[in-house]
Parts: structure tokens; C-alpha cells; sequence
């Protein structure tokens, strides 16, 4: 048995994507069920397909801004909790706790707090990138291997520069790794958010199209957030290609 | 936990463990004073105590329409094990063949990848137009988000088997049906494990927002209901709940996995 190159790899996966859309539309057109055309046409082609894009910006502006701070911020506090094992005792006491809560069952809560608008959808986004953000830092920081660190101080680098020289490009890859993992939730948080409380954006979108029951067009927005998912994450890897290979150096 | 190293400053400081759980006290103290002293609105941030006493009623009297703490706590636990269990029946054996067919893999494998990749809630208009608002719909949901991730860990466990094992394993004379027991799905099982674990996870995520949509049972339902009728404590109460049943989830599977594979080296990497 041998495994087929990559060349043949991606040729093969060609032919299985198209092999499925084929089979879905001919299914479709003989039972008359919705096909691939039909979702298509009802996203594109109609008179208000400017509203799906509506909706779509205002979606990923909800991801990208809660991704984003929870992110920053979860960077941030996971290596600061790493670096300085006291400070970091006391701020992880109360993270650990809120962490096996998982941050779709803030929801009622976020929309007491902060009410139906971009706020409490802001916060749900946040809670989702956070967490994992700041779990992977820390624990890549806490197994730190201290020969680095070693190293580092040995070359004369001392305090805030040993931890951006040596430190942070060290656990650059598991910070990549959470932040993809990251950006999962955050879709996920997103739509959560927008099927619970929301009047516009790709979640209510769907919602809204299953109560007119447009099945073509809920089905468009499902694939349609699936397939901004993967582009993000293809973004996203783009953009730390070259940092993690420097880092690797 | 990460084991300290030795402080050179002197041992008359605390440890982290006790750092942490007077953090947790003060935290809490300085909540429940906030909260009935009305610096923080009680209505939205209610307090410790209050959130006791709503835990404390949520388990002998029950909310919303009488269901009990328990009955909540079960109700999310069925559609979780019925969802999770039925996908891992279907995607085992499937993940296993599919591992080693490598060119039908190749034709599937972006099919996979953007199945996995899909956020599972957006799936949960179109379960409810197709299965109607009701339990088929919710445990339709747990199988997707289950399935996709158990699905690639048995095609990765299946792939990865050593073909050397499989050569020994012939060498000996063993039959097709001793090979496959006893040398490839040994060999093959930490990685569905860990998948298992993953599924897991990502089901206990997506089940608590499922359960806000159409139902009064299950730990969804209970924060969801709470929230509509102002009961702040019995919402904060249920998100505990729900903490706790994730925790012991997680470490439920921790033993499981011990149990089955001693030889798994799985447990071991960060969770």
C-alpha cells in the first residue's frame, strides 16, 4: 500500500469535493430537494444580496473584535502569570475556577449585563478566545525548559529582554496553536450569540431564514460561516508563517 | 499543578496553593460586601450568599416548572452520552477503514476537513427545520460535533500504526481477527481517545447553548429560563452546575482512559 504525493493528494481532494457536488445536485434534481444551485442562487442571486454581506461584515466584525481583545489579553496574562509565579498564583485562582464553565452558558448573563446589543456579544466572543489563549500560554510557559532560560542570562540578557528573546519566540508555536484553537471558539461564540439575541448578522440570518422557511438560504449561511472560519484560520497561519520560522531558528 | 522550585527568599512566604485560595476568599468576601451594600446592582450581579440559597432552592424545590437541580443535570447528560456514544459507533469504524484507504481518504479528506471546521451551532436552525424543535434535533447536534473530531482521530490512530507491529503480529501467526484486536486498534486506540476527550468537550460547549433554544430541561434551558425572568442567583447557580458537571466530566474521562490503556502515554501531554 502505497500513499499517494501531495500533487495526487490535492488532485484526489479536487476530484472528491467535485464528486460530492455532483452527487448533490443530481440527487437534488431528481427529487427535488434543494441542490447546490439552489443555496448559490439564494445567496447571490437576488435582488437583496447586498443584505447577506451585510450581515457577514457585521458577523466577523463581532469575531475579529472579541477574538482580538481575548487574545490580547490572554497572551498577556498567560505569559505574565508564567514569568512571575507569585502575581501569577493569585490572578490564576480566579481564572481556573470560571474556566470549566464554558463561555456559551454566559450568554443569560452577558445579556443581563451588558443587554442585547454589541456588548454582551463582544464579551461572549472574548470569553470564547480567552480562555484557551491563556491555558495553552501558561502551560507552555510553566514547561519552559530552564536550559533557555539559562542560556539567555548567560549572554548577559536579564529581566524584560529575556523574556522577549528567548522567552516568548520559545513558546511562539504553542501560542499559534492556541490562537487557532482561539479563533475556533470564536465562531462558535459568535453564532451562539446571534441565534440567542440578535437582529442582524449571520446567525440571526439563518434563524430568520428558517422561519420564512427559506431552507436555500439558511443552508448558505451555514456553509458561508464554515467557509469563513477557514479562511480566518488561513489568514491567521499566513500571518505567523514568518515569525515561526524565525522563531525556529 | 507545576512543582515550585525551592525559594531562595526564605519559606516564611505562602505557598502558591494557599496564595491562590486566600485570592478566591478575598475575591468572594468582597463580592458578597458589593453586593449588599449595593455597589454592584444585586438585581444583576447578585452575591454569594444569595446564589447559595438559589442553589439550595434550585435543588429542593427546582426551576424552572418544578425540575430539580438533578433532573437539569440529567437531562443534559443523556442528550451529551446518547449524541456522543452514537457518534462514536459510526466514526470508529469508519475513521479505522478510511485510515487505511488512502486514496479514497485523499477524496474525502477536504470534505472532512470543512465538515470539522463548521461551527456546529449554526447547524441548529436547519436540525430544528429538519427534525423538528424536540430531542432528535438537540442529540442530532451532539452526533455532528462529535462525530467530525472522533472521525479524524481514528483516521490519523489508523494511519499512524506501526506497519512493523502489523509485521510481528503476522510473523506470529496470528489471524485477520487477532491482528486487528489485538495489535492495530491497541496501537490505534490513544489517538481515538484523545479524540474522545476532544468530542467530549465540544459537545458539553455545544449542548448548553442548544438547550437555550425550545425546552425548560437541561442546564441550558435552566440559565436561559433564569435569565427571562430576572433570576440572576439561579443563573449564576447553574453555571456552577455546569462548571462542575464539565469538571467531573473531564476527570471522568482522565480515569477512563487510565483504565482502559494502561500503556497510553495520552494523558501525559497538556490538556
Amino acid at each position: 500500500m502505497t500513499a499517494p504525493s501531495p500533487t495526487m493528494r490535492t488532485a484526489l481532494g479536487f476530484t472528491g469535493a467535485i464528486l460530492f457536488i455532483a452527487i448533490w445536485h443530481l440527487a437534488a434534481a431528481s427529487t427535488g430537494a434543494t441542490g447546490p444551485l439552489d443555496v448559490l442562487r439564494a445567496g447571490f442571486g437576488r435582488g437583496d444580496a447586498g443584505d447577506v454581506l451585510t450581515h457577514a461584515a457585521l458577523s466577523m466584525r463581532r469575531v475579529l473584535g472579541g477574538f482580538a481583545i481575548g487574545a490580547g489579553v490572554g497572551v498577556t496574562l498567560g505569559i505574565l502569570t508564567g514569568w512571575l509565579p507569585r502575581l501569577g498564583a493569585v490572578l490564576r485562582a480566579p481564572i481556573e475556577l470560571l474556566r470549566p464553565i464554558p463561555p456559551l452558558a454566559w450568554i443569560p448573563l452577558a445579556i443581563l449585563w451588558f443587554g442585547i446589543g454589541e456588548g454582551s456579544k463582544l464579551y461572549i466572543v472574548f470569553l470564547g478566545a480567552f480562555f484557551p489563549v491563556f491555558t495553552i500560554t501558561y502551560s507552555a510557559m510553566a514547561v519552559l525548559d530552564p536550559i533557555y532560560l539559562r542560556v539567555g542570562r548567560s549572554l548577559g540578557l536579564n529581566g524584560a529582554r529575556l523574556l522577549t528573546r528567548v522567552a516568548v519566540p520559545a513558546i511562539l508555536p504553542d501560542i499559534v496553536l492556541s490562537l487557532r484553537i482561539a479563533l475556533t471558539y470564536s465562531f462558535a461564540a459568535m453564532v451562539a450569540s446571534e441565534l440567542i439575541a440578535a437582529n442582524a448578522g449571520l446567525g440571526f440570518m439563518i434563524l430568520d431564514a428558517r422561519e420564512r422557511g427559506e431552507f436555500a438560504l439558511m443552508l448558505f449561511g451555514v456553509l458561508m460561516i464554515g467557509a469563513l472560519a477557514i479562511l480566518s484560520d488561513t489568514v491567521l497561519r499566513l500571518i505567523f508563517a514568518r515569525p515561526l520560522a524565525r522563531a525556529a531558528r | 499543578m507545576k512543582s515550585t522550585p525551592p525559594s531562595i527568599e526564605g519559606r516564611r512566604r505562602l505557598s502558591p496553593f494557599w496564595l491562590q485560595v486566600i485570592t478566591i476568599g478575598v475575591l468572594v468576601i468582597l463580592w458578597e460586601i458589593a453586593g449588599r451594600t449595593g455597589l454592584i446592582l444585586a438585581y444583576k450581579y447578585s452575591y454569594p450568599s444569595d446564589v447559595l440559597l438559589a442553589l439550595y432552592d434550585l435543588v429542593v424545590d427546582g426551576f424552572p416548572n418544578g425540575v430539580r437541580a438533578f433532573g437539569h443535570v440529567e437531562a443534559t447528560f443523556t442528550r451529551i452520552i446518547l449524541g456522543f456514544l452514537l457518534a462514536s459507533i459510526c466514526a470508529i469504524p469508519l475513521g479505522l477503514l478510511l485510515g487505511r484507504l488512502p486514496f479514497v481518504l485523499a477524496m474525502v479528506d477536504p470534505l472532512i476537513t470543512f465538515a470539522r471546521s463548521m461551527a456546529v451551532i449554526s447547524l441548529l436552525p436547519l436540525a430544528i427545520a429538519l427534525f423538528g424543535v424536540g430531542e432528535t434535533a438537540r442529540v442530532a447536534l451532539i452526533f455532528y460535533a462529535c462525530f467530525w473530531i472522533v472521525l479524524s482521530n481514528a483516521i490519523q490512530g489508523a494511519a499512524q500504526v506501526d506497519p512493523l507491529l502489523l509485521n510481528v503480529g503476522r510473523s506470529l501467526g496470528l489471524t485477520r481477527f487477532q491482528l486487528f484486536a489485538r495489535v492495530f486498534l491497541p496501537a490505534a486506540l490513544p489517538m481515538i481517545f484523545a479524540g474522545m476527550r476532544v468530542a467530549v468537550g465540544m459537545a458539553f460547549m455545544v449542548i448548553v447553548a442548544v438547550e437555550m433554544v425550545g425546552t425548560v430541561e437541561g442546564l441550558g434551558a435552566l440559565i436561559s429560563q433564569a435569565r427571562t425572568f430576572y433570576r440572576t442567583p439561579i443563573a449564576i447557580s447553574g453555571m456552577v452546575l455546569i462548571g462542575l458537571v464539565g469538571f467531573l466530566i473531564a476527570v471522568g474521562m482522565a480515569f477512563l482512559e487510565r483504565w482502559l490503556m494502561p500503556w497510553s502515554r495520552s494523558q501525559e501531554r497538556k490538556s
